[in-house]
């Protein structure tokens, strides 16, 4: 019936009805995360920052195979290499353009000796326009930093690779 | 003689001081609480992080850094603008809105001008606003800022006239058009505010002034999805943060109203003897806040209309109504004066 | 001297001569301005003056009702035209034939007024310079008697003739068009879920339907 319907509408029911659902919303608990107090847990495959690993006995892990650079889809990884003094096979130069990184992975994949990782590091920054590029020293700190983390982290993460 | 002149300015002008810096300060904490109640209603937080010395004070003190931020920001003047309007724009939108608080009784005697035709003054304040919106869009210099003034205009006037119908009702039965007045014949309880036998009158004067305000969900003059900001989309800095004060200031001004005319004002929902029966300018507060509250309800749950939808509500729907309804005020003052506005 | 320089009289006759002043100016402005907004923003300024003036003769009602009938409303559409139009701002010309018969025109209204007026309003103006109210005087209830008990005829004929401009303004602007597609919005707003969508309700398939066996 028209009239039922005009008198509905002028009830304002419907309107009421949307404010209702605001309202029960305003006192609803919020699922927001506080970002800098409260994070949310992060998957042991979480691929952030880039470091290169050492075996435990301070050894660096590299051998200069360039599979990383070879497969690094960005073109991201340069590394020059030469002969140590005990024979060897080491990385002279390695370094990473964090403008070019994709943050794919491929590298951590290819790596015969697991040297180079992406840690659970997503919070960085840079206070240069030249400070893009991580060079092998830098690499190597990141790694002595976070080795426990990136070392638990593989070892939960082992039976599913 | 000469000093008790002097004293008289002076004091008008601290008066004036008194009620203006106040408003600015509400309006700074409403564009706060609407950032927060609309978070909330949305499921989320809304501005929790600026403080003041390292706390936090979920974030009380953010209305102060967007003031920082706006007036330091640069005034850019669009190329072949007319700059003398285009600063002159949201100085009318502030200054109208700011001017209707002269007749405003905040509570018995507490008003700064007591006039005898304080309704049609602020009827007449209201409608300049519009000159603020008309003005900046074509001063801009550009076609959405046009746009969205040509919109706002023909929004503006036709909902003037519901909204100067409703308090044609509001005046027949207070019998006057002094507000101080308006409220006193609402004194004694709930029951004998004006909200009851104006009931549609009511519903129709705070549509209107949400639309007049230019407040979702008619705010097409803005229309941020189709022409971008409307009006000011020009508009960056100082001048920006005027015409957000103006907006502010008038949806304050709307509610306050709302309450004066139809809320009883000052006055108490309880009768008796009591504490809490007394008329107290609190009373004003809290229902002018509880329809700032509904303002910013509306722009968290309704869509926006479109503008023939909106052409309709004002023109179809609330301007018949409004005349039909005074046709029964009128009606029942005649014949039964005792019923409305003892 | 200083009594009179500090007294309401001479503050009130300082605003007279204030806003005649920038009434005047802003009436010339309106005719002599080049772009057709500045005479209108011009014009506005004029209905503000003429409102403080009628506010110094104690006719606030009226001031009141100036502004927002003549501000509030009808220069808003004038603006609202106004920009809607693409207005060529027109170089500076002389003396053209219109401005000559105007200003002539202009000359001989001004002698009929001063003959006519000049004459009547001695007698009738107050010979004190302000109109004076008691206090609480209501301007309102003095507008209200004479419109509606004094000269209730008149002013409902006025209306009735207003009423009928209106219809027939309407009238002549209402007209059907059948070449674009305009949308109702009364027949929108009444639109119900099930007239547009027809929810179906079916048993969930099984079995693959590649082969078509079940």
């Amino acid at each position: 019936m028209k009239i039922f319907r005009y008198l509905k509408s002028l009830t304002l029911a419907e309107l009421l009805k949307g404010m209702t659902v605001t309202g029960k919303y305003f006192f609803k608990r919020k699922f927001t995360i506080r970002y800098p107090e409260e994070k949310t847990p992060k998957s042991d495959r979480f691929r952030g920052l880039h470091a290169l690993r050492r075996y435990d006995n301070g050894e660096e892990r590299c051998i200069a195979c360039k599979l990383c650079e070879a497969v690094c889809p960005a073109l991201a990884i340069s590394i020059d290499s030469e002969m140590r003094e005990d024979g060897s096979r080491r990385t002279t130069k390695y370094e990473i353009d964090l403008f070019k990184c994709i943050y794919c992975g491929f590298c951590e994949e290819s790596c015969p000796v697991d040297s180079i990782v992406l840690t659970d590091i997503h919070e960085f920054h840079f206070e240069g326009k030249d400070k893009n590029v991580l060079d092998k020293q830098q690499l190597l700190a990141i790694g002595d930093m976070r080795e426990k983390d990136v070392a638990t982290a593989r070892k939960n993460d082992a039976e599913y690779r | 003689m000469i000093w008790d002149q002097i004293w008289m300015v002076i004091w008008t002008l601290l008066k004036i001081v008194a009620i203006v810096l106040p408003l600015i300060i509400v309006v700074a904490y409403l564009t706060y609480a609407e950032r927060r109640v609309i978070g909330f209603m949305q499921g989320r937080m809304g501005p929790n992080r600026v403080g003041l010395f390292g706390f936090k004070l979920w974030g009380l003190a953010q209305p102060f850094a967007d003031t920082v931020k706006l007036l330091l920001k640069e005034i850019i003047f669009p190329a072949n603008a007319n700059k003398f309007l285009f600063l002159m724009a949201p100085v009318i939108t502030l200054a109208t809105a700011f001017a209707a608080w002269a007749v405003v009784p905040f509570a018995d005697g507490l008003v700064l001008a007591d006039i005898n035709a304080g309704l049609v003054y602020i009827l007449a304040m209201t409608s300049l606003g519009v000159y603020g919106v008309i003005i900046a869009g074509w001063a801009s210099n550009s076609k959405y800022a046009l746009l969205g003034a040509l919109r706002s205009a023909a929004q503006i006037v036709s909902y003037e006239i519901a909204m100067g119908f409703a308090l044609v009702g509001v005046l027949i039965a207070a019998g006057s058009l002094n507000l101080t007045t308006i409220v006193h014949a609402q004194s004694g309880g709930i029951f004998s505010w004006f909200f009851i036998p104006l009931l549609p009158l009511f519903v129709i004067y705070f549509i209107s002034g949400v639309a007049e305000t230019n407040r979702a969900p008619f705010d097409v003059a803005e229309g941020e999805s189709e022409i971008v900001a409307g009006f000011h989309v020009e508009y960056s800095g100082a001048a920006f943060a005027l015409f957000f004060l103006g907006e502010y200031a008038n949806m304050i001004m709307i509610s306050s109203l709302t309450a004066i005319m139809f809320m009883g004002g000052w006055y108490s929902p309880f009768s008796g003897d009591s504490w809490i029966a007394q008329p107290s300018i609190l009373w004003f507060f809290m229902k002018t806040g509880f329809f700032l509250l509904l303002y910013l309800w509306f722009r968290a749950t309704f869509p926006r209309y479109r503008y023939d939808q909106i052409m309709r509500l004002g023109w179809k729907i609330f301007i018949p109504i409004c005349i039909a309804w005074i046709m029964v005020v009128a009606t029942v003052k005649v014949y039964r004066p005792d019923w409305i506005g003892g | 001297m200083i009594e009179y320089l500090i007294s309401a009289e001479f503050y009130q006759i300082m605003l007279f001569w204030l806003y005649s002043t920038i009434l005047i100016g802003a009436a010339l402005a309106v005719v002599t301005m080049r772009n057709s907004i500045y005479s209108a923003l011009f014009l506005i300024l004029c209905f503000f003056s003429a409102a403080a003036l009628w506010m110094l003769l104690e006719a606030e009602f009226l001031a009141l009702t100036l502004v927002l009938v003549y501000v509030g409303a009808v220069m808003v559409l004038f603006l609202f035209v106004i920009m809607m139009l693409d207005i060529k701002i027109k170089p500076k010309s002389g003396m053209s034939n219109y401005t000559k018969v105007g200003l002539l025109v202009a000359l001989l209204m001004g002698i009929e007024m001063v003959m006519l007026l000049g004459k009547k309003l001695v007698g009738v103006l107050p010979q004190d310079d302000l109109v004076k109210h008691v206090q609480g005087h209501s301007n309102v209830k003095e507008v209200a008697t004479s419109l509606y008990m004094k000269y209730t005829l008149p002013f409902e004929l006025a209306s009735v003739v207003l009423l009928v401009a209106i219809i027939a303004a309407i009238l002549l602007t209402l007209r059907r068009r059948d070449d674009y597609n305009i949308v109702n919005p009364e027949s929108q707003v009444h639109v119900k879920a099930k007239d547009r969508m027809r929810v179906v309700k079916m048993d969930a398939e099984r079995g693959n339907y590649i082969g078509g066996e079940e």
